[in-house]
């Protein structure tokens, strides 16, 4: 393993008696895509501001390579930038803005040129080059934005919530571009995004923060399937969560009960303390079946149909009423109102939360 | 519609005030043509005397020199350093910066008199009483709180991250402004400028306040002219400034127009 482009230990910002970071310790690796994902005023934007330089910390320092670059004006850290706003300049043309990182750096103009060229390549926007920002809609401007960011072969590209202006449709597409562009190019990405579907398809790994500190860092099929605390779960995905009793344990494997009816819970690693376990639960991997064909039974409450799958309520006298999703193409219960069912699940299904700290 | 004795009311006095407005700034149209040598509407016919004396006169001419580059100096001075403190504003945009804001626009809610007042005390204890730089500094001043509320309004509209933008290009401070600032706050230096200008050569009381004989700008020389001798080339004066008016905003209007297509 290559050494951490980037180095963040101890970061604190406090803005008067708010602590917008405190105490956060990150390590980015060369070409990777790290997504900073978190509600507003998770401190998420602090962090990216901090490190593009626009935010002198109050505390901690942040190293490019292995050199301190905490105190170095933007303009010296060569990264590029990405913003929701796209912050073209107005006054000037795609061609001009995209040469304008190269022409500060004094780059001869063939050389200019050239990379202009290519760089609009890279956007597949080679038509637009004379054209003025304001005479594009927002997808296209944010695409000179990156060409723009690019051009001048940053050592990181920085990308502030770039697609939440872009409508939804737009947005998956631009998506699917990034994350090509980030793999054909291999530069470093550190893109900021409340958006979870976002951060889970495009990210090598996703840092999830919440008022001012990281709550968990991991691949995102880690996050989803181990969230490590409520706020996790909660917000990556939807979560069922249960405060049940344990009634045994061996090793790893736990038994919790509903009522009378007891269920092995896999929980490798968890840490078990007191006689009652929060666990989470995600929608899809509680199973449907008819009555006293699974584990508990309940009552449907309400049914939402979302085209490929749908939400299901279930009222369960202990548990309370309980989401599932399921795909509507499955075979078996078909989902309505009022209809008595049965529930279960697998024993990797429920995850053991972690207590909050208070 | 319906005519109600409200509406003919109210047209009656809203006519009215537009008389008032404009009837006395059009009443020097013919006393300008007038073919008596005092103030006082055309006896027996219409005579461009008064016209042919303004540009015969040396000192009417030099006083509207005087007044023009004057104005010119102050608008440049003025959209320099009022443009520069409304983007050195823009970029703090904190409370300190809020207060400067109110504390430069002063010499607009302060009375002209009290303020000629002040740069007369002052002017004299610098030695710049009758001198043109004097005259240049008192308008410059008057004229600053202009520029900065129009560089200020087309700055407004200038996204805070277009400039974080370019420094994370790579552009100094100084590159930064120079090259995304200040072409967003070029609208509002030009309007700043044409104010700043207007302002200077438009300002009567402090001229008057600090200036004794070797400064005459256009404004004092038609005050005097009503003082000293009841002169009508003072009328041909004021009729050619208002057609000029007229022309400079008919030709503001038509460009808008232009423009908006």
């Amino acid at each position: 393993m290559t050494d951490p482009i980037l180095t963040i230990s101890r970061a604190t910002k406090r803005y008067g008696p708010v602590h917008a970071l405190d105490r956060v310790d990150l390590t980015v690796e060369e070409g990777e895509f790290l997504t900073l994902l978190g509600p507003s005023g998770s401190g998420k934007t602090t962090l990216l501001s901090a490190i593009a330089g626009f935010a002198p910390l109050s505390e901690g320092r942040i190293d490019l390579r292995g050199r301190d670059i905490t105190s170095e004006p933007p303009e010296h850290r060569d990264f590029g930038m990405v913003f929701q706003g796209y912050a073209l300049f107005p006054t000037m043309t795609v061609r001009d803005n995209i040469a304008f990182p190269l022409k500060v750096r004094k780059r001869p103009a063939s050389e200019i040129k050239k990379r202009v060229e290519y760089c609009l390549g890279l956007v597949q926007m080679e038509d637009f080059a004379d054209r003025m920002p304001s005479q594009m809609s927002g997808g296209q401007q944010q695409r000179i934005a990156l060409a723009r960011a690019l051009s001048f072969e940053p050592q990181v590209l920085l990308l502030d919530e770039p697609l939440s202006a872009l409508d939804k449709k737009l947005r998956a597409d631009l998506q699917w571009e990034l994350k090509s562009l980030h793999d054909s190019l291999g530069v470093t990405f550190i893109y900021v995004t409340h958006d979870q579907d976002e951060a889970l398809s495009m990210s090598d790994r996703v840092v999830i923060l919440k008022d001012g500190r990281i709550q968990q860092q991991g691949v995102p099929d880690a996050l989803y399937n181990h969230p490590r605390n409520r706020f996790v779960a909660d917000f990556l995905g939807k979560s069922n969560f249960m405060d049940l009793p344990v009634r045994g344990r061996e090793g790893d494997a736990l038994t919790c009960a509903v009522g009378d009816t007891q269920f092995p819970v896999e929980a490798p690693g968890a840490e078990v303390r007191g006689d009652v376990l929060n666990l989470a639960l995600r929608p899809e991997r509680i199973r449907l079946g008819a009555p006293g064909e699974e584990m508990l039974d309940g009552t449907i409450r309400q049914v939402s149909y979302l085209g490929e799958r749908c939400l299901v309520m279930v009222d369960h006298d202990v548990i309370g009423p309980l989401l599932i999703s399921q795909a509507t193409w499955k075979e078996g219960v078909t989902p309505r109102a009022g209809l008595p069912v049965s529930f279960g699940w697998d024993s990797d299904a429920c995850v053991v939360m972690e207590a909050e700290p208070a | 519609m319906k005519t109600s004795g409200f509406r003919i009311f109210f047209m009656t006095g809203a006519w009215m005030v537009l008389a008032f407005l404009l009837l006395p700034i059009l009443v020097v149209i013919p006393v300008s043509l007038t073919d008596t040598s005092y103030i006082g509407l055309p006896k027996e016919s219409l005579s461009l005397q008064h016209y042919v004396a303004y540009f015969q006169d040396p000192r009417w001419l030099s006083a509207t020199w005087t007044s023009i580059w004057i104005g010119l100096v102050v608008a440049v001075c003025a959209t320099a350093l009022g443009t520069a403190f409304a983007i050195g504003c823009w970029f703090l945009s904190n409370r300190a910066s809020t207060i400067a804001r109110w504390i430069l626009i002063t010499p607009i809610l302060v009375p002209p008199v009290v303020q000629s007042l002040g740069f007369y005390r002052f002017w004299v204890t610098l030695g710049l009483i009758d001198t043109h730089v004097g005259v240049i500094l008192a308008h410059t001043l008057l004229a600053l709180p202009y520029v900065s509320i129009s560089v200020f309004a087309a700055l407004a509209n200038l996204d805070p991250r277009i400039p974080q933008a370019a420094r994370s290009l790579g552009a100094s401070v100084w590159q930064t402004v120079r090259s995304v600032v200040l072409p967003a706050a070029m609208p509002g230096m030009v309007t700043g400028g044409i104010f700043a200008f207007i302002v200077s050569f438009d300002e009567i009381v402090g001229v008057l306040f600090i200036t004794v004989r070797n400064v005459s700008t256009l404004p004092k020389k038609i005050w005097e002219g009503i003082q000293e001798n009841i002169d009508p080339t003072i009328a041909s004066v004021a009729t050619m400034l208002v057609l000029l008016t007229l022309v400079a905003t008919a030709v503001v209007i038509w460009r808008g127009r232009e423009g908006a297509k």
